[in-house]
């Protein structure tokens, strides 16, 4: 770990490697279908002439562009751009709707970069015991993971908890359309061919959620977001202000952020929604999580370019990639010949420390560029005629599906699912529960299959279910999600009954 | 004395209808696990497809019970949102016989007159028309030959 | 973006030049090859290493795609209505493309599917957490004669590969062990690691991946792996069991028979090289050539006996 890594991760190659990844990564994954991992796999030939630890900069700083970029779509467009941006929708579109866009954006960024390095860091000095928590994560506490996800769900579609439960169990459904990995059954297709693939998380991100925006902009005259007269400049400073009171939020939601990215296969949209959910239960009194608090849009964010440094945690110590973009990029060492494991961070030193400070600096480099193509993508979203926007927006969803799997009836579907989307919209049923469901029902069906399996075999199956610690505390914050709101307004009740009683 | 709430409105009908669409939904699922051959398959669609038809019929009784006015299709200009969505599919069913860019050209006019809701003139028609061409050239190119991506 | 186009010109220049020396120059661009699962399996690991040499021998560039879904069916099943001009070529994986037809209908068969190359296969192997209390083979044997059930082994997917193997060992062993799928090979070994199962059902690619963390007991070869000479073979223990899971490349039902032959002769080429040999054998892979001329035999060999095991394991009719 000595400060010759450190000297050999400033090379005017690797910066240029960092900055111009992230700038790529951010374009890439604002683009709705197009997805991070789509852009690393890509550039990995590239990376064969270089050497290992500049070829890691260049691929580590697309990978956290993206997952940053997602979020100017999900803000100015109610579209995740990645599935990891599903939770900046939140407050980010209610934002952009009462013309504060440009400052969810900024907030994006700066929660971006400090979760992004938090992350980092966490590689950088406890890889190796983090990567042993991934390991204790079993099918079990997956499976608990993923109820625990689906609670959260519900505690947010505050009003409609029916609704939102509703949704969550249709996406689970959905999810398992197809042929089913765990069995090989095929399922729920209707001896249709085309069924057979399912639905691919994106193309249903993209559907649902972009799809209802542009049928909507269409029927009514007005203009898409509210733009102030002059585009102000200054709502940077306001921005950077608004982080600094923000610390705790960002310091828990980071956190968050990097223990989800460890477990592979959670992902950028678990953390998100988790850390959403919790700075949504430490709300101080008057904010108003889900109508455009700024509270929101940094948590999510820092939480989702946490998983980045997080996600390596497990890849890099224990050659098992945390989310997608980590598969490709082990892929592309495997070939440079480096070998994962513990070992790495102590003979294989140089290479894994060059990497981990070329991301700290991509993650730095971050700032500035995100916030440059930030205001740049404000500016162009907000005064493009919406004659032409909602156009250039459709057009982006046909091909961006397609790119997926290289599928014209994904696109297809995609649109279906979209009207599908709009209609039940409009009487109560949001997007969010089921692109959720969609996204977790493959995470809680195998692990409970799994879990069914082992403590059958072992004639413990309660224990299995119930008897772990990590399940239990899991089990424990569900039930402090599904139950704490309604305690906390049956108190709230109880104070202003006996205040009023007391008058 | 108070009139009681009208259970006709839009919005409470949609809501209703919308809740037993799902229940059914959560039936057909069930009906379709019977054709599984593994127990391990059954498992898991059977729960949520319970849990789903629970929840709906709830959703639906509560609805019944207290309707709702928020919500329903609002006061949106219907044949802008069908042009949007019909030009769409259609570029779909034509792209494997027009390729990728006439078709996607298709879906871009439709979006277009979908969304003008001013005047046309010379100058907005090839203004418009002019950037859409550019853009869909730019994403096409950036797909097919940067990103290589087979289009059609 | 600019300084990336320049490179790329410069590097298309240069490789036109000398690929008008190859004589396999009939690949004109880029060539699309589909993975038929998600980033970071064995399928994507070798196609990547083949990615260089290609490049190498051939100047062009091979364009990995991922198409997951349904345990490579989703692929399989689209491979037919690609373009069949010589630029899409696919990944294809035995015993799935022969097991899941025969199970029900998953949108192609068997015979459908126009190989022309199998490059490699990896080897079954019984993989243990270098913690764990079986040392040897039999150790693993002895607790499953005396707790049937309880010895779970995790492995990729159900009628697979490692599922298969599992069932036929029990079988030959006479003993009862647990078999609990998970999603891909990386779930399978994480699972491992992580002592949620006492052992796992997986490749010799294992083995090299983790290195220390992990012991095999044993590998489903004729003799023992180069990279792995302390691992016996299943044979050398008394059981007949050698095999594991085949990769090769597909091209769609429409290429001609001259594209064929030259995918297969390009394909060879790589397969032929030592430098590629030796990335393949460190990867702990298991090197293999089966051209197109002798795909056809091949695969019935391959199709009788993975049908027979598939029917006697009871994973189809």
């Amino acid at each position: 770990m000595d400060l010759g890594n450190f000297i050999s991760a400033l090379t005017p190659l690797n910066i240029a490697l960092a900055l111009f990844g992230v700038v790529a990564g951010t374009i890439i994954g604002s683009i709705p279908g197009l997805t991070a991992t789509m852009a690393v796999a890509v550039l990995v030939p590239i990376t064969f002439s270089m050497e290992p630890a500049s070829a890691l900069i260049l691929l580590g700083a697309i990978y956290t562009g993206a997952i940053y970029g997602g979020a100017y779509a999900a803000i100015l467009l109610n579209t995740p751009g990645t599935p990891s941006a599903i939770a900046t929708t939140f407050d980010g579109y209610p934002m952009a709707k009462r013309g504060d866009g440009d400052l969810a954006v900024a907030l994006a960024c700066f929660a971006s970069v400090f979760g992004g390095l938090i992350g980092a860091l966490a590689l950088l000095f406890l890889a190796p015991p983090l990567s042993n928590v991934a390991l204790a994560f079993g099918p079990i506490e997956y499976f608990w993971l993923s109820i625990f996800g689906l609670s959260l769900i519900a505690s947010l579609s505050t009003g409609n908890l029916m609704k939102g439960l509703v949704g969550g169990a249709f996406g689970m459904i959905l999810s398992t359309v197809g042929v089913a990995e765990i069995s090989a059954d095929i399922r729920l297709t209707f001896g249709s061919q085309t069924m057979i693939g399912g639905f691919g998380v994106v193309g249903a991100l993209i559907g649902l959620y972009c799809i209802p925006v542009l049928i909507d902009l269409v029927a009514v005259p007005d203009r898409h977001l509210k733009v102030e007269d002059d585009i102000r400049s200054v709502r940077i400073g306001e921005a950077a202000r608004i982080a600094m009171k923000a610390k705790f939020n960002l310091v828990r939601s980071s956190i968050i952020g990097t223990l989800v990215g460890i477990l592979p296969g959670a992902g950028g949209s678990v953390a998100g929604l988790v850390a959403y959910s919790e700075a949504k239960r430490s709300a101080k009194p008057g904010q108003k999580f889900g109508e455009g608090e700024p509270d929101g849009i940094m948590a999510t964010e820092a939480a989702n370019n946490a998983t980045v440094g997080g996600g390596f945690v497990p890849t890099l110590v224990l050659g098992i990639p945390g989310t997608p973009p980590d598969a490709v990029i082990l892929g592309a060492l495997l070939i440079q010949g480096v070998r994962t494991g513990p070992t790495l961070f102590q003979s294989g030193g140089s290479i894994v420390y060059t990497f981990i400070y070329g991301l700290i600096i991509a993650t730095l480099l971050m700032l500035p560029a995100g916030l440059l193509i930030g205001r740049y993508a404000y500016k162009s979203i907000v005064t493009i005629p919406k004659a032409v926007l909602v156009p250039t927006v459709g057009f982006m969803t046909i091909i961006g599906t397609f790119a997926i799997r290289n599928s014209i009836s994904d696109v297809v579907i995609m649109i279906v699912l979209g009207v599908f989307g709009w209609v039940v919209g409009r009487f109560g049923f949001a997007a969010s529960p089921i692109v959720l469901g969609l996204i977790l029902g493959p995470i809680a069906e195998q692990g409970f299959v799994q879990s069914w399996t082992i403590g059958a075999a072992t004639n413990n199956l309660f224990g299995m279910f119930f008897g772990r610690p990590i399940s239990q505390a899991i089990v424990a914050f569900t039930l402090l999600s599904l139950f704490y709101p309604a305690f906390s307004a049956w108190r709230q009740r109880r104070a202003r009954s006996s205040m009023e009683a007391k008058s | 004395m108070k009139k009681a709430p009208a259970i006709k409105s839009e919005a409470n009908i949609g809501s209703l209808v919308i809740s037993a669409l799902f229940v059914i939904a959560g039936i057909v699922t069930l009906y379709d696990t019977t054709g599984y051959s593994d127990i391990d398959s059954k498992v898991f669609p059977r729960t949520v497809a319970i849990v789903l038809i629970i929840c709906a019929t709830i959703a639906f009784i509560t609805n019944f019970l207290k309707p709702t006015d928020t919500g329903g299709f609002g006061s949106g200009i219907w044949w802008r949102r069908i042009t949007l969505v019909v030009t769409m599919l259609l570029a779909c069913f034509a792209m494997p016989y027009v390729g990728f860019l006439p078709a996607g050209a298709i879906a871009f006019a439709g979006g277009l007159v979908a969304a003008m809701h001013d005047q046309w003139s010379m100058k907005t028609f090839l203004l418009y028309g002019g950037s859409g061409a550019v853009v869909m050239i730019a994403f096409f190119a950036l797909f097919k030959y940067a990103l290589l991506v087979p289009l059609p | 973006m600019l300084r990336r186009t320049i490179l790329k010109l410069a590097a298309a220049a240069a490789v036109t030049v000398t690929a008008s020396f190859a004589t396999h120059a009939e690949v004109n661009g880029p060539v699309n090859y589909v993975i038929p699962f998600g980033p970071g399996g064995e399928s994507d690991i070798s196609a990547r290493l083949q990615q260089p040499f290609f490049k190498d021998k051939f100047g062009q560039d091979l364009v990995i795609s991922y198409q997951p879904g349904g345990g490579g069916a989703v692929g399989w099943a689209s491979l037919n209505g690609l373009n069949g001009d010589g630029q899409t070529i696919m990944g294809i994986n035995l015993p799935h493309i022969i097991i899941k037809p025969a199970q029900k209908d998953v949108g192609f068969t068997t015979d459908g599917i126009n190989a022309f190359y199998m490059f490699h296969f990896t080897p079954d192997a019984i993989v243990v957490n270098a913690s764990s209390p079986y040392k040897t083979l039999q150790d693993l044997i002895d607790d499953a004669k005396e707790n049937p059930g309880a010895v779970t082994m995790s492995g990729s997917g159900k009628a697979s590969a490692n599922h298969l193997a599992q069932i036929k060992f029990d079988k030959m062993a006479g003993v009862k062990t647990t078999y609990v799928p998970f999603k891909g090979t990386g779930a399978a070994v994480t699972a491992l690691l992580g002592d949620q199962v006492k052992a796992e059902w997986g490749y010799t690619t294992v083995g090299a991946k983790q290195g220390d963390a992990v012991r095999m007991l044993a590998v489903a070869m004729e003799e023992r792996h180069p990279l792995f000479p302390d691992v016996p073979t299943f044979k050398e223990l008394g059981f007949d069991m050698v095999g594991g899971a085949y990769r090769g490349i597909a091209l769609p039902e429409s290429a001609s028979a001259e594209t064929k032959k030259n995918w297969s002769e390009m394909i060879g080429e790589i397969n032929k090289d030592p430098e590629f040999q030796q990335k393949m054998l460190d990867g702990g892979f298991a090197l293999l050539d089966v051209d197109a001329d002798g795909m056809s035999d091949f695969m019935k060999a391959r199709v009788d006996e993975y049908l027979k095991d598939a029917r006697e394991a009871g994973l189809i009719n």
